[in-house]
């Protein structure tokens, strides 16, 4: 495997990304096209994502280290960690680009873009996660509960590791 | 390379000024938020911005305008935020604490767990409940998409129905361009951005509801 394509790949996606997920598209497809990763692996980074603790963007290390292990895991959090950088530059012109409308319509549609391409990818996964009826039940339930607040996500997972144990072994 | 902890270093006594935020201390604070947030972004966020007013890292005025910054800047908008706090406390040497601190802890913490699950997850314990844990990912995903999705969706709204089916049928079509394999992300991101800029410049907004009884 070529290690500065694989860092290329995660790297390109965190430039393009807004929000913690928003590197999601640009990774399935990529990866997925030169066949280093399965559509499982991503799902499975997202649930460790969130089962472990930091912001929700480290999802993408557990998807390095699926990919090519410990060194994978390293290389995503460096691709992950640099394009943050550009904050320095955004912020030395800010109170310049402050008053131009055109820099937030076009925010906003990069924004609305990042959410069209994510609810796109998560349909593609969730073809291969939610295969049973039982399956469209816990993910609306999951997708309820998230939206109520009331229990932590933490709480929730377990609940669905629970339902699996229960009705899968 | 240059920087040493060595007991010769000179501490420069400026009495006005309040003594600089210790490295070590930036890296365990950001490193206590880090392993403290579950679950997304909205807690990560709330602990950093208690963690500021507490220790009077920011006030609440340069916090909101630093968070609206990062809105205009690629990546994960809570690295960029840490990496303001991190510059304002201590310049380069504060970013890099406070961003370590920040992710280091929790990626060593991601990247075990994912060790731990490749070493075990042919077990069929471990495959049953990855049944269950699988579809609520999705969920959760769905359900941050939303948050992420909400203020847009309001703000959008304020600003009239043409405006916000506009907004609405471009979250579609990008959806709908990655799924049909119509064009790349990127060019879905372009595309996106450019459509969105016009229709915002172009469609105007609704008169304010309250008449303006200045004019006769």
């Amino acid at each position: 495997m070529n290690l500065f394509l694989f860092f290329w790949i995660f790297l390109k996606a965190s430039l393009l990304s807004f929000g913690g997920m928003g590197n999601l598209p640009f990774l399935h497809k990529d990866l997925l096209a030169l066949g280093w990763a399965k559509e499982s692996d991503f799902i499975t980074a997202i649930a460790v994502g969130q089962l472990s603790p930091g912001p929700s963007g480290l999802w993408s290390v557990s998807l390095g280290y699926l990919v090519l292990g410990p060194v994978g895991s390293l290389l995503a959090l460096i691709a992950l960690s640099l394009p943050p950088l550009l904050i320095l530059v955004v912020s030395t012109f800010y109170s310049r680009i402050e008053n131009q409308p055109i820099v937030y319509r076009a925010t906003r549609g990069l924004m609305l873009g990042i959410i069209g391409l994510t609810l796109g990818t998560l349909w593609d996964l969730g073809q291969s996660a939610i295969i049973s009826w039982l399956d469209v039940g816990i993910t609306l339930a999951a997708l309820a509960l998230a939206l109520s607040k009331k229990l932590p996500v933490i709480v929730i997972l377990a609940l669905a590791a629970a339902a699996g144990l229960l009705f899968y072994s | 390379m240059s920087r040493e902890s060595s007991p010769s270093v000179k501490h420069i006594q400026n009495a006005p000024q309040p003594k600089p935020t210790g490295l070590w201390r930036i890296f365990f604070t950001f490193g206590m938020i880090g392993i403290q947030s579950f679950g997304g972004g909205s807690a990560t966020f709330l602990l950093i911005h208690q963690t500021c007013m507490k220790h009077g890292w920011m006030d609440e005025d340069e916090f909101i305008k630093s968070w609206a910054i990062c809105q205009l800047s690629p990546g994960i908008n809570l690295i960029k935020l840490t990496i303001l706090i991190g510059r304002k406390l201590r310049g380069f040497s504060g970013m890099l604490a406070a961003n370590s601190g920040l992710l280091v802890p929790s990626a060593i913490i991601t990247g075990l767990m994912t060790a731990f699950y490749t070493l075990y997850k042919d077990l069929p314990a471990i495959q049953a409940a990855m049944r269950g844990i699988l579809p609520a990912t999705i969920g959760l995903s769905l359900a941050m998409s939303a948050n992420l999705a909400v203020p847009i969706f309001k703000a959008a709204k304020g600003e009239g129905k043409v405006r916000f089916v506009v907004q609405m049928v471009i979250i579609a079509g990008a959806g709908l361009a990655l799924a049909l394999d119509w064009l790349s992300p990127l060019w879905i991101m372009l595309a996106a951005a450019g459509l969105t800029a016009l229709a915002l410049t172009y469609i105007p907004t609704p008169p304010p509801a309250i008449p303006e009884s200045q004019n006769e």
